[in-house]
């Protein structure tokens, strides 16, 4: 190649570059806006496809990432439910070696009536893929079984574990058997 | 010989006359250009036309697919910024994920690169050449391979420090947890065995047909590694747009790699069906393969151009070597000329009459294609002397070439009588040098060219060594750098 070629090399790629950036920044480029393919909600609305047995609780799932290491949940508060009294504990935060997470459970008497996850933090956005499909299946499996005895999820067994082990962990606070 | 012990003979042909005049005084009877081949024309040397040369390179093309191939590169060192965001680089781990998202996108892009460098692409390899491309690909080496290997040092860092584990505990869940991980890091493997193989002390140690069978192993290591780019990386992971650019983009590679280093070379070898006709030793050490072939009128090829010729016999059928022509194809005739230096090239002369010869190319941008002057001048070492004898056929009326013959000894002076005869042709000058390299400094040749040196184009074909002591002493003479056109021959 001759000499010419070098910078003129160059100067293609800082505007391919510079482009990508300013495509990216004023968001005129569908490609760059995350589509995940689980079942979402914005943080307002309930999952549509997890029928929810509690009455009040709320899957809270992480808003919208482009991914990156980390990703917090907001969580709204718990409805009390009317006559008897509920009370919320939050579990320990559990990591997994994608992330952490830690789970805020809600008893009602002697039920479990409320399970939504708090401080969900993803190492990148494939790990927060996992998490948004599995944490609505998790939480309810142990809303049915009542108990933290659910079967694994193939291909999330390190998020299940976390799960599991903090609902566990807010349980033991809650003196819940 | 003279004082200084060498055998200097010019030979001057004046377009009008016929007369011969040699320096030294001594009379040389012409002799006849030896016959070419059983039945071939006894005179192999006069040009013809009867197969065109190869298409015209056109530098601007190649310019415009660099500055594509360079606009890819910024746009994908570009994607990993723009998949990371401040909040993320403040995390744990944020910064050593960002980095190793952007060494993974940098320096899969630049393995693509190295793929098309020497995927042979036809508007690509008529500017540069085959050993222009070459030169590039372990010029550009280094840095896909190390960008690499930080990319794998970095995330596992990175993932590590994201969940407060150890690093390598994080290793074996990096492995195991992730989809196409594994496979993945076979690739890395491989890519890295790869390249320690290719470290100069290593490869050197090897056998040159063990090395490049184990260098194909990186088309491997390539495949293996792209699945998990497109499920994981973060640039990708939600973003089917740029999934389905990405997959193009290696989909693309890969068709062009089959395309030209396979397809096209198979195509040209069943069409022309090349079967050696006559095997004959020119010297001691250089032999002189004749192969006869169809259609050969539509092998587009140029003098000063190369194959790499694979003849289909026991022992040699799984190596390709590059020779030049040493004549422009006279349909059904193609020669090739070579100097016994190993176990294959000296199995050549033993090759029987009949074998089949596979080809791939031609190759070589040591063509009259890159002449910018009228007048020329030929200089060529030892074998060298191949592709300056069929760049003779190529060159236009009135270029009144300057041809040096550089040699050792005498024995060494092959195809003279064919150069001498196209030298007359052209109303040229033939200077043969004969002597070892202590005794004929290499400035001495540059003297011996009449003229303007500067504005003429000057062609240099020959071993590395000498190459480069020529092309040193015409850039100290004041030629300037694209008036050199050079063929180094791997001996």
């Amino acid at each position: 190649m001759t000499v010419k070629r070098g910078p003129f090399a160059l100067a293609a790629a800082a505007a391919g570059f510079v482009g990508a950036l300013g495509l990216h920044a004023s968001g005129s480029v569908t490609a760059l806006t995350p589509k995940l393919s689980t079942p979402r909600s914005g943080p307002s609305t309930p999952a549509t496809t997890i029928p929810s047995t509690s009455k009040g609780g709320s899957n809270s799932t992480p808003p919208t990432s482009k991914g990156g290491p980390t990703t917090t949940t907001h969580v709204p508060p718990v409805k009390k439910a009317k006559g008897t009294s509920s009370r919320s504990v939050t579990g320990s935060t559990y990591n997994y070696s994608y992330g952490q997470l830690a789970v805020r459970v809600t008893v009602t008497g002697a039920k479990i009536t409320g399970l939504s996850v708090v401080g969900l933090q993803t190492a990148e956005s494939y790990s927060q893929q996992i998490a948004d499909q599995v944490i609505p299946m998790l939480r309810q499996e142990v809303l049915a079984a009542q108990s933290v005895r659910v079967n694994g999820i193939s291909g999330a067994s390190y998020t299940a574990e976390a799960y599991v082990s903090s609902v566990q962990s807010a349980l033991n606070k809650l003196h819940f058997k | 010989m003279d004082q200084s012990g060498y055998v200097h003979v010019t030979v001057s042909f004046d377009a009008e006359t016929t007369n011969v005049t040699t320096k030294t005084g001594r009379a040389r009877a012409r002799s006849n250009p030896r016959p070419v081949g059983s039945g071939a024309p006894a005179d192999m040397t006069r040009p013809t036309t009867a197969s065109p040369r190869s298409p015209v390179p056109h530098p601007r093309v190649l310019n415009g697919a660099v500055a594509i191939v360079a606009v890819g590169f910024g746009v994908t060192t570009g994607l990993a910024f723009t998949a990371t965001s401040r909040h993320q680089l403040a995390a744990p781990g944020g910064v050593d994920m960002f980095l190793g998202n952007l060494t993974g996108l940098a320096g899969t892009y630049l393995a693509l690169v190295m793929v098309l460098l020497v995927s042979r692409i036809p508007f690509v390899e008529h500017v540069l050449g085959q050993d222009g491309l070459l030169a590039w690909h372990r010029r550009i080496a280094p840095w896909p391979i190390l960008l690499i290997v930080a990319h794998v040092i970095l995330l596992t860092v990175a993932y590590a420090q994201a969940a407060r584990a150890g690093t390598f505990h994080e290793i074996g869940t990096l492995l195991n947890s992730f989809p196409d991980m594994a496979i993945a890091t076979a690739g890395f493997g491989i890519m890295s065995a790869v390249a320690v193989v290719s470290i100069h002390t290593i490869r050197r140690r090897l056998k040159r047909e063990t090395w490049w069978a184990l260098h194909l192993f990186m088309y491997l290591a390539l495949a293996l590694a792209f699945a998990h780019e497109i499920v994981l990386g973060p640039s990708f992971v939600g973003h089917p747009l740029t999934q389905l650019i990405w997959s193009i983009a290696w989909a693309a590679t890969a068709g062009l790699v089959l395309t030209y280093r396979i397809g096209l070379p198979m195509f040209r070898t069943l069409r022309h069906r090349l079967v050696i006709d006559q095997v004959r030793s020119e010297s001691p050490d250089v032999v002189s393969i004749t192969m006869k072939g169809r259609h050969l009128e539509r092998l587009a090829v140029s003098g000063g151009q190369f194959f790499e010729w694979r003849f289909l016999a026991p022992g040699m059928w799984w190596q390709a070597h590059p020779f030049s022509i040493s004549a422009r194809p006279q349909p059904p005739y193609l020669r090739l000329t070579a100097k016994c230096v190993g176990d294959f090239t000296s199995a050549l002369a033993q090759l029987p009459v009949g074998t089949r010869v596979a080809v791939e190319g031609p190759y070589g941008a040591f063509t009259s294609h890159v002449l910018r002057y009228r007048r020329v001048v030929l200089i060529a070492g030892g074998i060298g002397v191949t592709a300056i004898r069929s760049l003779l056929e190529d060159l236009p009326k009135g270029s009144r070439p300057v041809v040096i013959l550089r040699a050792s000894d005498e024995s060494q002076l092959i195809l003279r009588d064919e150069v001498a005869e196209l030298v007359r042709y052209h109303g040229g000058q033939l200077h043969v040098v004969v002597g070892s390299r202590e005794d004929v400094p290499v400035e001495h040749l540059g003297k011996l060219i009449t003229g303007d040196l500067r504005k003429r184009d000057t062609f240099v074909a020959g071993s590395e060594g000498f190459v480069t002591g020529v092309v040193e002493m015409l850039v100290r003479l004041g030629v300037p750098k694209e008036a050199v056109h050079s063929e180094v021959y791997a001996l």
